[in-house]
């Protein structure tokens, strides 16, 4: 669990969303009796806020959590650990973020009653349909999202249905209003969502988000089976609603450009964890995480010319057991020593080199970071042991082994210790987590 | 660098190319008067959105339109095999940049070919990848199996001598001639399986597995005898996306066509398989067609563009041409359509309107209901590309020179 | 604001009312159920039988006290078909064959509609208890099913009738009791399948009720397949009944197909063909015209081509 960092905080603002320390983790379960073996830490520790009219871009590639996190935002599931709190004040989020262990009474009795108040799985009665009526969700796929049987009256009327605002004639002509908001118009009502294409069909589902005049909506990849002029036209819309009424949007994408024409701030994931965070601008004039680099370097904006590629090396690791120390050092083209290489790191750099596992036996761990690996002989076990010393292995992967011993068929291998790498400062309202460009002029 | 300049040779000549299909509303007019080289070595891209008909281009070359309800209405396709080149047998020499090989003086129509024969440029001198590995490959069969095929399929004769089989005489040879192509019956297996056969069976297997695995290394697969072993579903999308493209290249083909390669995978692995793509085509000099939809990655990887627009291609030209300066009206909108970091929030330079029906098309422009520039001319003929320089043409009344045409 | 994006949906004149376009879909599933020839043959015997079944004491004189006792007459024991009167024949007791026709049609109506909306009542309930609920319940019922389901349909069927003694409810019963599960085992899976489908959490996000999502968005898409596979089941289960009561499990002498078949067989050796053979054609034109009904509206229902 991190401290949030104050530096992704709104200061001193009353805040419409805000995430605290938020994980989902899914158990894997085996066998006949279902036996929980292990979790899938999709989203693993998380906390940013969102502010009335502002839109966050949750940015990251698939597997990173982001869908995940945007589902527990919205209410559809409830977070493993962490909450989600609806409209704190700038007190009461402070006061939150105090450190838990000097309390005193009186300060728990506050934290229970902003806890009953606003943490969105708490709420109850005439609050819960507050926070219910004024955070909405667009899916990606407007296909599923939409019930092939309904007519559009039906999908965009419901919410009013729902909340008895409205029936009969006077539903329609609210549907009718709120279509002609989304560019489309009576002659849609009585038809199918089959009928439509991708683009109107995306219209459907924004209409039907805006008819309870909801203060936030979750965008989960609202355009990404688009065309790309079909995209701007969604994307248009987006934001004269949102200027219009002053609408907060929290935009998760994989799309760098669109997220960085869209988002006021934005929020990279990998692997479960913020990586870096800050305004958008800012973290396109500079990155300071070499993931968001990567992502950045992957993808140039059109407008850069033939600006070359770059690609990124390795694959994504297992969710369930995610890397220590910092969960890109499996992939960073500048990892230091410090990052967090542990015993697995060996079998991802060398379990492609012919044999070199084939002897062994058995693995004694002691933690994540120290193991003793058993060889059916001393031949496989010394193979080990040269390739660890070689170039086959980054030199921060050697540099931070601290203890390396060949008794006979077992080697004896063990890590430096590190903490998980925590968000820190880089600018007013700016954070990453990377020990290197931490020390960066 | 790759000579190609519109003299240099051409691996593929599409002329007037009209693919329409028969639905419930009419004829569609999916592909309508498509001309276009495709030069040797060149990766040419094809770029428009959504039912413009650069996917039943691409599909066209190797004629997998399904017929019905596709008809092939018109036009040819022009395909040069290509030769060992004559001055250096094969070696590489500058006569043949390197490659060792050269586009012959006779051209296949591919469109009139009988299916036979289409069948045997399958694979081997044509070759194609699609978007979606998972659904490309088969889910019931190990990755070894699947590229197996295409060696069985195409070089079975180069199967049989890499296992020192091919003078085998008798049944055994004959079964094992027949399981090297794919034809061979029950009887065939069940006469292998008899001691004395096993063992050049078995020849036969590991000099297979030994061609797939070094299919597999050259995209860059670690351990490829283990993924071998596996099944699709087992595989992340880029490993599965590296395994199509190392069956499509499998035998070298001379033109390779990528029908949106990487739109199912994520970003930082998208730019790993074009690179692999590009490494692998500037090596052996494959020719290739990339079709896509996403404008940033096309500038990127291709030497030249090919922009459609609902079945016509409207704009053709070196790839630093059209996206420095695009002539045509849906190539602006399009290019000012893509989010950059200069656009202002909210104003989008969105192309107003729909893609129109193409069923039964009028003669006019087909973009001219949704172009703020229109004239006169645009609603009563149907513009045709036009050089405006020699490596640009658009397909637009407003660029056309006097006197030509509509 | 941005343009108004007018595409395919708006191609044609826009329907008045949403009944109108719910009637006129209901049209288009028509004719294409209707557009496969041998549907269309499946439908038309179906609806003869139900005439049949519904005009039965119009079209013959009902026997007395009891319509659905085959009459009995010795001086017209066994005459063959044509006989003026008697145009398929009598049976051993004297009874006319097109009676037991006729009203076996009514029986085998009365047999597969209560037996099918049973089981489908019970099914949905019970499949949608296990599907919704999932964790235990689901377990304990689903692992019950799988026992029912073990045992093959006749057999089980045979059984329990055996048990509860010869009678035509107690076939009734004893069909309900074994086609339930299947029933309960479709509706479960399509429900897992649906629960999961993106407008279930579109239509949570908007803070609906759990009842009226399952009754407005998982009801209606999870039941198609539980009503093809009732539309074939009409067929099968007079099958089975046919079978049952063919082994004897039935009252004798009430007018039923299968009554008929196992009554009529003992002259068949002595050439008497007819009062076993025309109701036995009958149990088959029944199920065989089900069975192409329920093939027609599966392939009409399949998601791929709907509305389309």
């Amino acid at each position: 669990m991190t401290q949030p960092s104050r530096d992704i905080r709104a200061a001193a603002e009353d805040l419409l969303l805000s995430v605290r320390d938020v994980t989902k983790h899914f158990p894997i379960k085996e066998g006949a009796l279902q036996r929980v073996v292990g979790q899938v830490r999709a989203v693993d520790g998380v906390s940013f806020d969102i502010r009335r009219g502002e839109t966050l871009g949750l940015v990251g590639e698939s597997g990173c959590g982001k869908s995940t996190l945007g589902r527990v935002v919205a209410g559809l599931s409830n977070a493993t650990s962490g909450a989600v709190y609806y409209e704190l004040s700038a007190a009461d989020a402070a006061r939150l973020d105090a450190p838990a262990a000097d309390r005193t009474a009186t300060q728990s009795a506050e934290i229970a009653r902003i806890e009953a108040a606003h943490r969105i799985d708490h709420l109850r009665g005439e609050s819960a349909i507050r926070f219910r009526r004024n955070c909405q969700m667009v899916f990606q796929d407007s296909f599923a999202s939409l019930n092939p049987r309904h007519l559009v009256i039906d999908i965009v009327g419901r919410p009013l249905r729902v909340y008895r605002e409205a029936s009969g004639s006077d539903l329609t002509e609210r549907v009718v209003a709120l279509l002609e908001q989304v560019g489309l118009g009576r002659q849609h009502l009585y038809r199918y969502p089959h009928q439509f294409s991708g683009g109107q069909r995306q219209r459907v589902s924004i209409a039907r988000a805006l008819a309870l005049d909801p203060a936030l909506i979750v965008l989960d990849e609202p355009t990404s089976a688009l065309d790309v002029s079909v995209q701007a036209q969604i994307l248009n819309l987006l934001s004269d609603l949102q200027r219009d009424r002053n609408l907060a949007y929290l935009f998760v994408t994989h799309d760098l450009s669109v997220v960085r024409h869209m988002a006021d701030r934005l929020v990279t994931m990998y692997l479960g964890r913020v990586v870096e965070a800050g305004p958008t601008r800012d973290i396109f004039d500079r990155a300071e995480h070499p993931y968001t680099r990567a992502l950045m370097a992957a993808k140039p904006d059109l407008a850069d010319g033939a600006a070359g590629m770059r690609a990124l090396e390795g694959v994504v690791p297992d969710p369930a057991r995610p890397p220590q120390g910092c969960r890109f050092h499996t992939r960073c083209e500048v990892a230091t020593p410090a990052c967090g290489w542990e015993v697995d790191d060996v079998v991802r750099w060398l379990e492609h080199r012919d044999g070199l596992f084939d002897a062994l036996t058995g693995v004694a761990r002691d933690s994540a970071f120290a193991a003793r690996l058993t060889f059916a002989d001393a031949a496989a076990a010394r193979r080990l042991d040269a390739a660890l010393r070689s170039d086959a292995v980054p030199a921060a992967m050697r540099a931070a082994i601290y203890r390396q011993e060949l008794r006979g068929p077992t080697l004896d291998l063990a890590f430096g210790r590190v903490p998980e790498v925590t968000l820190t400062p880089r600018g007013p309202d700016h954070a990453a987590a990377c020990l290197l460009t931490a020390q960066e002029p | 660098m790759l000579d190609t300049s519109p003299q240099a040779a051409a691996i593929a000549e599409v002329r007037d190319l009209r693919v329409h299909f028969d639905t419930k509303r009419g004829r569609l007019h999916s592909v309508d008067g498509v001309s276009f080289d495709i030069r040797d070595g060149e990766t040419l891209g094809l770029v428009g959105e959504t039912g413009c008909g650069k996917s039943v281009t691409g599909r066209a070359f190797l004629r997998l339109i399904q017929t019905p309800p596709g008809i092939i209405a018109g036009g040819s396709i022009a395909y040069r095999p290509q030769e060992i080149c004559p001055t250096c047998t094969g070696a590489g020499c500058g006569a043949c940049g390197q490659s060792g090989r050269r586009p012959e003086e006779r051209t296949i129509d591919l469109l009139r070919i009988p299916d036979e024969e289409m069948r045997r440029l399958r694979g081997d001198r044509i070759a194609m990848i699609f978007q979606d590995p998972g659904k490309a490959l088969n889910p019931t069969l190990p990755i070894g199996a699947q590229v197996a095929e295409v060696f069985l399929q195409h070089r079975s004769a180069e199967v049989l001598a890499k296992a020192q089989l091919s003078g085998a005489v008798g049944w055994a040879g004959g079964a094992l001639r027949r399981m090297a192509t794919q034809t061979d019956t029950r009887t065939d297996r069940i006469a292998l399986a008899f001691p004395g056969a096993r063992a050049r069976r078995s020849a036969l297997q590991s000099a297979l597995d030994d061609m797939v695995a070094a299919a597999l290394a050259e995209t860059q697969i670690a351990n490829p005898r283990a993924v071998m072993r596996r099944y699709p579903h087992e595989l992340s999308g880029g490993m599965r996306q590296r395994v199509m493209i190392a069956q499509a290249l499998a035998c070298n083909p001379d033109l390779l066509i990528a029908d949106e390669p990487t739109t199912a995978l994520d970003v930082t692995v998208q730019a790993r398989i074009l690179e692999l793509i590009r490494a692998l085509q500037q090596r052996r000099r494959t020719s290739v067609l990339y079709i896509s939809h996403d404008l940033s990655l096309v500038r990127r990887v291709c030497d030249r563009v090919a922009v459609m627009y609902a079945g016509r291609i409207v704009e053709i030209g070196e790839a630093e041409a059209l996206f420095r300066d695009p002539r045509h009206p849906y190539t602006r909108g399009l290019l000012a359509a893509v989010p950059t970091a200069a656009a202002e929030r909210g104003a989008l330079a969105a192309i107003p309107g729909t893609v129109p029906e193409l069923v039964n098309p009028p003669a006019a422009c087909r973009f001219a209901g949704r172009c703020s520039a229109r004239i006169g001319t645009c609603t009563t003929a149907d513009p045709a590309l036009q050089e405006i320089s020699p490596v640009h043409s658009v397909a637009c009344f407003l660029h056309q020179t006097e006197g030509a045409p509509g | 604001m941005t343009d108004t994006n007018l595409g395919p949906a708006t191609a044609g004149p826009a329907p008045e009312t949403a009944f109108q376009v719910r009637l006129r879909r209901t049209i288009d599933l028509a004719r294409t159920v209707l557009a496969n020839p041998t549907t269309v043959l499946g439908l038309v015997i179906i609806i003869t039988m139900i005439l049949m079944a519904i005009l039965a004491p119009w079209l013959t004189t009902p026997n007395t006290p009891d319509p659905y006792q085959m009459p009995r007459d010795w001086g017209t024991v066994r005459m063959p078909p044509g006989t003026p009167g008697y145009p398929l024949g009598t049976t051993n007791e004297g009874g006319d064959v097109l009676y037991g026709v006729i009203w076996g049609s009514r029986t085998s109506l009365i047999l597969s509609l209560v037996v099918v909306g049973s089981t489908v009542v019970i099914g949905i309930i019970l499949g949608s208890i296990a599907g919704l609920m999932g964790g235990w319940v689901d377990e304990a019922l689903m692992r019950l099913v799988d026992v029912f389901l073990s045992i093959p349909e006749l057999i089980f069927a045979l059984a329990i009738a055996a048990i509860l003694g010869p009678s035509f409810t107690n076939i009734i019963l004893s069909l309900v009791l074994v086609f339930w599960v299947k029933y309960a085992r479709i509706m479960r899976s399509q429900i897992v399948l649906i629960k999961q489908a993106e407008y279930v959490d579109a239509a949570r996000v908007i803070g609906d009720s759990r009842f009226n999502i399952f009754r407005r968005d998982i009801l209606p898409n999870a039941v198609t397949p539980v009503m093809v596979q009732a539309t074939l089941d009409m067929g099968n289960i007079v099958l089975i009944g046919a079978t049952l009561s063919f082994i004897g499990l039935s009252e004798a002498g009430i007018a039923e197909w299968g009554v008929l078949v196992s009554e009529g067989q003992a002259g068949i050796a002595s050439g008497r063909w007819w009062a076993s053979t025309f109701p036995g054609l009958m149990i088959f034109l029944w199920a065989l015209a089900f069975n192409l009904v329920g093939d027609g509206l599966r392939d009409a229902l399949d998601p791929r081509t709907e509305g389309r």
